[in-house]
């Protein structure tokens, strides 16, 4: 039997509160303001957008480094400096490359990881500062509501379909079933962040991809609390080397904030060749190079998280506006590799969404057509300034860090072109080289003070799902995860999980898929990873997910 | 307009969301200046009708037959749809209970009308009727009306309308009138049996001095009654950490841990659970934790009082043959 569904109409609805999704909101708010209070018609309201969260508050599910470029957040909120919540402007940026044993500081750090007059920020506080200045300018958003599906109409589409509510994990209703509303909206933003599910679908079925495929990034983060003197306020910096191979694509960072706490983590390209290759561990195993020991010691881990990072650039970007509907911020590649940074770039992605929205009300025209100047405004801005520069950069690294400094010199020499332009890249997961029988390899543990196992990590992460609901990790065929991909790859599920969601349990003579769904952190990172293709992330019943307070 | 509010009783006791209906129904009917007609259903419900018809309403409907003693969907629908035939009001207002959940939409649909359900409030608009209901999990209200024409249904949302301010009847008692219904027994296709009541949570963890706690070490559902012997030697409860009662094996009300119960026990027998923080947080307070593992490096063993590292399979027999030794 279909499920009658609530419909609501709204003339804009975003999906996602986080940087791009909240700017677009804000800054599509105060047109509408300003657009009134000119007298101007048609009239408009601030009241007939809505945005839908997954998490259970604003700023729940955000996780960063992060240092922000404050470009667009200046544009967007131009007294920011008096209200933002910027924690602690960059003081100092270090570049490191790290043996085992030791350390040598760049003498002359390099452009990439100069970050004078950024700030060291918690994405998650800003993202709910942006979230309080939306919802006083009279934007609905619906926490505790992910999209579930897209509503299709014509060539694009016409709103979203939320989560349905209080069903158990065969599927079946329980008493407090509450089905998903069918929000009907003129215009549409995905803004789910990296590896949005919505977006997924919909730029496979429109055939909206750019000519490269994305590829992704995996950044784990902790937060800790050290010893006083440690570590400088504003003091950034980035490390190479030890313990990520060469063969790899990676760094870690190490980010002062005020009152003694501390932002570390480490980000690998999800394109490598061991299929068991742990990230957690290596994140793990990197806090004990001396010069991370020595900051740390005597102090306490706070919170864990992690989450996977758009990589592609600006060759990977999707059709970014198509029929009653724009692509903004993570979901549409706007990041800048070279920097890692995407936070600003999100935000006036969200904001140029935001003007073309605003002009789209004024001539009641929702088509392709008339959401084309979305792409051209981004081509006549700083987005495109600034990933244009880099956009052959990751794809220079998918052979190795050296192969990676040559091209990236290059590209530096002639304004992003560099030997190939455009360079093409490849699905990451096309990377995997098969184990050929080799034993695997005994799980990273922890000393349980300066390195954690899985568990306590995920712990750390504050994840909360309710327990009696589908699985949001559909695999659609798990007999490949208990015959060939036993044989193959060794499941890497198990190993790129950075939350333990994914387990072989032995069963008979042989092993089955167990998946602890309650444990994910939404990073995504199964979704893009497997060797298959064959896992897919929706999403759970809204609420349930991490709580990245302060990260 | 016409207002026919349908009351609900159920094994001589009213549920009391009929009253606050009733008082949403009156202030209707001020507002648009209709009268209220108040149904009693079910068999031998004469002093219900009564206690209805002290309230400020101009009729009560009394309809009563032997086969509506028990609610059925298809007995409440076939004699309610009779009545509303006969009495041909503009709305029907029904308490929003699990009963109405159940029949009304049913009800409505076979008088080919839409139904407005779990309304918190109305308004008079310019002389049209306006339900309000909320969405989103209360983080928003719609305004919602009726297209078609009368009758209109709608319920309203237990606590909506404050029973307090239901008016009595002015003079004395409005009028009774029994309403005489057909319901045929081939009209229905369900047998109720037995009400029960859905067991609370059978065990109260929280309250138990002694626990036997499974992990993964056990390894199989069917080696489960091992441990169950040694609780039951012991005189304690049995519960699990998340991986048991995920795989169904023991229920959830069971779990320990993060994502369930938090105990303090006198004592906490850990029977191959190695300790993961999830786990411990819901047991650390327990006085006196001991814990049989194999694993000499499991973190369990970092808070228990007593350890065994060892083979549960071999040490739970023997456990329960030395405790029943012990208490005989």
């Amino acid at each position: 039997m279909a499920i009658q569904r609530e419909q609501l109409q709204a003339d804009v609805l975003i999906v996602g509160a986080g940087p791009a999704g909240l700017s677009c909101a804000l800054h599509l708010a105060s047109l509408i303001q300003q657009h009134n209070a000119s007298g101007a018609k048609p009239e408009l309201s601030a009241e007939n957008i809505y945005v839908l969260e997954k998490g259970r508050e604003i700023g729940a599910h955000q996780l960063s480094g992060a240092i922000m470029n404050p470009k667009a957040l200046a544009e967007l909120v131009p007294d920011f400096q008096k209200s933002a919540p910027l924690d602690t402007p960059v003081t100092e940026s270090a570049a490191l490359i790290f043996t085992q044993k030791s350390s040598f500081r760049i003498p002359i750090t390099p452009p990439p990881f100069q970050n004078h007059g950024n700030y060291v920020i918690s994405l998650s506080k800003l993202v709910k500062y942006l979230g309080g200045l939306v919802e006083a300018a009279g934007v609905s958003v619906f926490k505790e509501f992910g999209g579930a599906d897209l509503i299709y109409e014509g060539d694009g589409i016409a709103g979203v379909i939320t989560e349905d509510k209080g069903l158990d994990r065969n599927g079946n209703p329980k008493a407090n079933f509450t089905p998903g509303y069918e929000l009907r909206a003129k215009i549409t933003v995905l803004a789910e962040g990296t590896r949005g599910s919505l977006t997924k679908q919909l730029v496979a079925k429109k055939h909206l991809a750019n000519i490269n495929p994305q590829t992704y990034g995996l950044g784990i983060k902790e937060l800790w609390d050290v010893q006083r003197g440690k570590i400088q306020p504003g003091y950034v910096a980035h490390t190479l080397g030890w313990p990520i191979s060469t063969e790899m694509y990676g760094g870690g960072w190490i980010y002062g904030l005020s009152n003694n706490r501390v932002s570390i983590g480490l980000v690998v390209a999800l394109e490598y060749e061991d299929p068991r290759f742990d990230p957690h561990a290596a994140f793990q195993i990197w806090k004990t190079h001396p010069f991370v020991r020595n900051i740390l010691e005597g102090g306490q881990l706070v919170r864990y998280g992690a989450k996977s990072l758009p990589y592609g650039g600006w060759y990977a970007m999707p059709r970014n506006y198509f029929d009653g509907g724009l692509i903004v911020g993570d979901s549409g590649s706007f990041l800048d590799s070279q920097r890692l940074k995407g936070v600003h770039l999100a935000m006036k992605s969200g904001m140029l969404a935001a003007e073309t929205i605003f002009e789209a009300l004024q001539k009641e025209d929702y088509s392709a057509r008339s959401l084309k100047s979305y792409k051209e405004k981004i081509d006549q801005s700083y987005i495109k300034t600034e990933l244009w520069k880099v956009r052959n950069f990751h794809q220079g690294f998918q052979n190795g860090l050296l192969n990676g400094f040559l091209n990236s010199g290059l590209q530096q020499l002639t304004g992003g072109r560099g030997l190939v332009d455009p360079m093409r890249a490849h699905e990451g997961y096309e990377k995997y080289k098969p184990i050929d029988g080799r034993p695997a390899p005994e799980r990273f543990k922890g000393d349980g003070k300066l390195t954690f196992d899985r568990l306590t990590d995920v712990y750390h992460s504050g994840t909360r799902h309710e327990e009696d609901q589908p699985c949001h990790l559909k695999v659609h065929d798990l007999n490949i995860c208990a015959t060939r991909c036993v044989e193959e790859y060794g499941n890497p599920c198990q190993y790129f999980c950075p939350a333990a969601v994914y387990e072989m349990a032995k069963e008979g003579a042989g092993v089955k898929l167990k998946i602890n769904a309650a444990n994910c952190v939404h990073c995504k990172t199964c979704d893009i990873a497997d060797p298959y293709q064959i896992i897919d992330w929706v999403v759970p019943e809204g609420g349930g997910g991490p709580n990245y307070e302060g990260m | 307009m016409k207002i026919l509010v349908i009351t609900e009783q159920r094994q001589g006791k009213w549920n009391k969301t009929s009253f606050e209906t009733l008082v949403a129904a009156q202030q209707i009917a001020a507002a648009t200046s209709g009268t209220v007609s108040g149904v009693v259903i079910g068999k031998g419900i004469a002093a219900f009708a009564d206690e209805v018809a002290a309230k400020n309403v101009a009729e009560v409907l009394l309809v009563e037959h032997q086969l509506l003693d028990s609610y059925t969907p298809d007995g409440y629908c076939v004699a309610l749809r009779q009545v509303i035939e006969s009495a041909k009001p503009d709305l029907v207002l029904f308490p929003h209970t699990y009963q109405v959940r159940d029949f009304a939409p049913k009800l409505a649909a076979m008088l080919g009308k839409g139904m407005i359900g779990d309304c918190v409030g109305f308004r008079d608009q310019a002389g049209k009727l306006v339900f309000v209901r909320q969405m989103f999990q209360g983080k928003t209200v719609a305004d919602v009306s009726f297209a078609g024409n009368a009758p209109w249904f709608a319920s309203f949302q237990s606590g909506a309308f404050r029973a307090d301010l239901l008016e009595p009847h002015p003079v004395g008692k409005a009028p009774v009138k029994p309403v005489n219904v057909e319901v045929k027994p081939e009209d229905i296709r369900t047998k109720p049996l037995d009400l029960f009541k859905e067991a609370k949570s059978a065990v109260d963890l929280t309250q138990a001095p002694l626990i036997v706690a499974i992990g993964r070490g056990i390894k199989a559902p069917e080696n489960i009654p091992l441990a169950e012997a040694v609780a039951k030697a012991i005189g304690g409860e049995i519960a699990a950490s998340r991986p048991i009662c995920d795989e169904g094996w023991l229920p959830m009300e069971r779990q320990i841990g993060s994502s369930g119960q938090t105990v303090a026990p006198k004592l906490y027998l850990a029977l191959g659970i190695s300790g993961a923080i999830q786990h411990v947080v819901g047991m650390k307070g327990a006085r006196t934790i001991v814990a049989i593992n194999k694993d000499s490096n499991a973190p369990i063993f970092e808070i228990a009082d007593y350890g065994i590292v060892g083979d549960i399979f071999e040490i739970m027999p023997a456990l329960t043959e030395e405790l029943q030794k012990a208490k005989s």
